[in-house]
């Protein structure tokens, strides 16, 4: 399977990403603990759904295949989680574009020498908008 | 030293002990406050209350002065970020996590960590260990896997019992460090010569373990 794209953890911002690329027609799969959270991915989707712990290297390798992703992104719910996952699949697994998530923007340092990493922090973003608006207003 | 032990109850409580007794000075960190409170109560030692994979709770405590950061977490993502924390951040200089996934431990090395420790995975290598007590061999390994302790009993059938060392060509990338014989230790030297029952302390690199092995069993 070519142009593969792994999500990891399946919140709103997973699901929403894994069904954007799905529509966009890359092939998708998404990994997430619980089942349930794959109803928040738009119906019909057209990649996989993968239930299990995303830490576990036997299911990233077998079930998600991610030695031969071109891109995974990294969006649970826990910071650590996060960290772990962005290091294991650029320094173990290698793969070319990683793209993960972090409420907390001190991780930054954490990442910063890894091949491949980049790093989103959605607390930065807002607080940037809203310091934007706020100037537009004044 | 300085050690800073991060969470962990009655294991930090253990180390803790263990090293205040071998003269080093303990950092204690715990997320948890009920935690918190059972070591300073039963070990009158100050803890800083906080997650230790934060960067200000680890600088309130001081980490950045320890030598040695030791993770005790439940999950095993949490040691890796409160190590990468201590070594990054910090500049420790040798960390150790404790890791409940014994697939973890290979790929924490993979990952930086200096050591990973899981329970799980040190039982598997005792029982690995003992299987080979019954081929009279045991191994010991130090620094991360890459030198090993052998230990070997000497049985009659063997080609180098009877020989002085000098008269065997003993692999040259191993070395007998000792001879433990009739309840005493012998250094040896070429002139030695090895009997049946003598328990050979061998120092190799870890690739070179099965050769060593091989020639030591080797019989006559």
């Amino acid at each position: 399977m070519k142009n593969k794209t792994v999500i990891l953890g399946c919140g709103r911002l997973g699901a929403s990403l894994a069904s954007y690329a799905a529509n966009k027609g890359l092939n998708v799969i998404v990994v997430d603990s619980s089942k349930d959270s794959f109803d928040r991915l738009e119906e019909p989707f057209s990649g996989f759904t993968v239930t299990g712990d995303a830490t576990d290297t036997n299911l990233l390798e077998k079930e998600a295949y991610i030695q031969t992703a071109q891109e995974v992104i990294v969006t649970t719910g826990n910071d650590n989680v996060n960290l772990y996952l962005a290091h294991l699949c650029s320094l173990v697994y290698k793969v070319p574009r990683i793209i993960v998530r972090f409420d907390d923007p001190k991780y930054e340092i954490l990442i910063k020498d890894l091949e491949g990493v980049s790093a989103v922090y959605p607390f930065q973003l807002s607080y940037e908008s809203i310091v934007k608006l706020g100037e537009a207003e004044e | 030293m300085r050690i800073a032990i991060a969470n962990g109850t009655f294991q930090a409580a253990y180390l803790f002990d263990i090293f205040k007794k071998a003269g080093h000075r303990v950092i204690l960190i715990n997320s948890s406050r009920d935690d918190a409170n059972y070591l300073l109560r039963t070990k009158h030692a100050k803890v800083f209350v906080g997650n230790p994979w934060s960067r200000h709770v680890l600088e309130d405590a001081g980490v950045a002065s320890a030598d040695l950061f030791i993770s005790l977490c439940d999950e095993d993502t949490d040691n890796f970020a409160s190590c990468l924390v201590a070594k990054k951040v910090f500049g420790v200089r040798r960390v150790i996590s404790l890791v409940k996934n014994p697939q973890s431990v290979e790929i924490f090395r993979k990952l930086g960590i200096d050591s990973a420790i899981s329970s799980t995975y040190l039982v598997g290598q005792s029982i690995m260990n003992e299987s080979s007590v019954e081929s009279i061999i045991k191994t010991l390994s130090l620094e991360n896997d890459k030198i090993v302790l052998l230990e070997a009993t000497i049985l009659p059938r063997q080609k180098i019992a009877h020989k002085k060392i000098m008269d065997i060509s003993f692999p040259k990338f191993a070395a007998i460090a000792a001879i433990y014989r009739n309840y005493s230790v012998i250094i040896p030297n070429g002139q030695v010569e090895l009997y049946p029952k003598d328990k050979l302390l061998i120092v190799c690199g870890k690739e070179d373990e099965e050769k060593v092995l091989a020639y030591v069993r080797d019989e006559a």
